[in-house]
């Protein structure tokens, strides 16, 4: 079953006028471009996090997976269909929450959910689980929209998106403005979703959340693609902070395979980066008399600042 | 069309079509009660010479004659005003006012073509439109009727003269649904709208006023509507089929430019 592309594009490029050139590719064959030679494939049953950041391309790419935008150059199928020809047909099977989404503000939440499931043209069959889930009540569903808070706004933005049960979910920053007992409840909804074979492509800032929720990443910037992984490959890749305290001679540390970023300080205290197998360094160390060793993985922002930093 | 966003439109715009249905209706019957208790006080003071008789027959009617207080209801600033409720205000902000507060996006984001959003929309403004000057005309025969004076009104000709109403005012909805189908934010649509309305308004007036001018009548929409031709039963049909190739052309154009647009973020 993961074999099935859900989303696949081949050299997908988007270039605005040149008003909008600011967040654009600054070099390459599509200069000026929003977005430039995309290519990447997304599995069916697959939490796949597409990541860069703002002004990268990854509003343009969804945007133009939704007919919203059309292409300059490249081509892009969703679900099987060409997202040119066939948007219509994509977008009945496709939930979508926009970043930062704007509703009709008058209606109820209730009256909204029940119209844009009528817009969808499926029955809401997992509205009241996602209601449920997220801890929207009734008297809450009854109160017009422009009463409710941010974080309420996003978790209707939510069940709006995923209510008629789509075989492809589209979420921009889903959990911007939940509450981390809501941030919890969102991952077990996707984690469901993913269960029952459901395809979510996830764009998102919060990057313990990407670790959290995705199987691969993507990450754009300047409109190219400068990684495609598996999350547990990047995570294997990312290098670990060292820590140590030393009584007497330290240690040779410089050439050891996967150390880099070596420091001392006059109290003994020693720090540097480790990356890949820790034998080399556990060796290298042996002969010391280490009081204190401390080694933490690096966050996956910082594995992420060196795909974001420029060349 | 698609029945969910036709009926999505109805129930968010109702309560404002009744409010202006019924002040149409009320304005619509208030003429021909004037024109019943100072129809002849009128007539004498136009006879007098004091009234230029183009000030006297403003817009075609007049009020010393019922098909011209009619006439004079349908042209009125007042009227033309009510009616623009829905031929500018719906129209111009039903894609650019949606697309300025980002509701477009959970729009298009349903299985819904542009087109078929432009064509539901599009029937919305004709069906208000029509309604508006529906109630218009409605009020003219509860005024005629009220006073006693239908036998003067030409009752079998009032659907002639909404006829031609709802075309002029559909083809300043038409103008309008190109506008906002043309623009990311509503005031832009809203001004192109509003600018057509008053240079057609103004040329039209200027060519009554002003012989001179009359050269330019031609040029505004309000020319072809003549209330008093259609309540006597002699329609200009060319008028008809120029405002109804306004329609036609306005609607070809928005066909043909909003699927095409790109539709970036909202900034």
């Amino acid at each position: 079953m993961d074999d099935v592309d859900v989303i696949e594009t081949h050299g997908l490029t988007k270039q605005y006028g040149a008003r909008r050139a600011s967040t654009a590719v600054v070099a390459g064959p599509w200069p000026g471009a929003a977005l430039a030679e995309l290519d990447i494939v997304v599995r069916e049953g697959e939490i796949f996090g597409f990541l860069g950041p703002n002004g990268a391309g990854k509003s343009t790419t969804i945007r133009l997976l939704l007919g919203f935008l059309h292409p300059t150059a490249g081509q892009a199928s969703v679900l099987g269909r060409d997202i040119e020809r066939d948007s219509v047909e994509i977008r009945r099977r496709v939930g979508y929450l926009p970043g930062g989404i704007a509703f009709w503000d008058n209606l109820t939440g209730e009256r909204l959910l029940y119209e844009l499931a009528a817009l969808s043209g499926r029955p809401p069959v997992r509205r009241a689980a996602l209601l449920d889930h997220l801890e929207l009540d009734g008297d809450t569903l009854r109160r017009p929209v422009r009463t409710y808070s941010r974080g309420m706004r996003q978790k209707l933005g939510i069940i709006q998106a995923l209510q008629h049960d789509p075989d492809l979910a589209i979420l921009d920053e889903p959990s911007e403005g939940l509450d981390p007992l809501m941030q919890r409840a969102f991952y077990e909804i996707l984690d469901e979703l993913r269960g029952a074979g459901r395809t979510i492509f996830f764009s998102s800032h919060i990057l313990s959340e990407v670790e959290r929720v995705c199987d691969r990443v993507a990450i754009v910037r300047h409109g190219r693609l400068v990684a495609l992984e598996d999350i547990h490959s990047l995570l294997a890749r990312r290098k670990r902070n060292v820590e140590m305290r030393v009584e007497g001679e330290p240690p040779i540390l410089e050439g050891v395979p996967g150390i880099s970023d070596v420091r001392r300080a006059a109290d003994g205290r020693l720090s540097c980066r480790l990356e890949g197998d820790v034998s080399p360094f556990l060796e290298a160390i042996a002969g010391s008399h280490v009081v204190d060793l401390t080694i933490e993985p690096a966050s996956l922002e910082e594995v992420f600042l060196e795909f974001y930093e420029d060349v | 069309m698609n029945r969910a966003l036709f009926l999505h439109t109805w129930r968010a715009n109702w309560v404002r079509l009744l409010i202006v249905a019924i002040a149409l209706a009320a304005w619509g019957s208030v003429l021909p009660i004037i024109y019943n208790a100072f129809g002849s006080q009128f007539r004498q003071l136009m006879e007098s010479g004091a009234i230029p008789r183009q000030l006297a027959e403003f817009g075609g009617g007049d009020v010393f004659t019922l098909t011209g207080s009619v006439a004079l209801g349908f042209i009125h600033p007042l009227s033309v005003g009510l009616n623009l409720v829905f031929a500018v205000g719906f129209a111009a902000a039903c894609i650019a006012g949606e697309r300025q507060r980002g509701t477009l996006e959970i729009l298009l984001a349903r299985p819904i073509s542009r087109r078929v959003a432009y064509g539901t929309l599009a029937l919305s403004a004709a069906l208000f439109v029509g309604l508006t000057v529906g109630a218009l005309t409605l009020g003219a025969y509860l005024g005629s009727a009220v006073t006693g004076r239908l036998a003067e009104l030409g009752v079998g000709n009032l659907p002639i003269l909404w006829l031609n109403g709802t075309l002029l005012f559909g083809a300043f909805a038409a103008i309008s649904l190109g506008a906002s189908a043309t623009f990311d934010r509503l005031s832009p649509a809203i001004g192109v709208s509003l600018a057509v309305v008053l240079v057609s308004y103004f040329l039209d007036v200027l060519g009554q006023l002003w012989p001179d001018a009359a050269g330019l009548q031609p040029l505004s929409l309000f020319h072809y509507l003549d209330a008093r031709a259609d309540l006597a039963g002699l329609p200009a049909w060319g008028d008809f089929a120029v405002l109804a190739a306004v329609i036609a052309a306005a609607v070809a154009y928005a066909l043909t430019v909003f699927p095409r647009r790109d539709l970036a973020a909202p900034s």
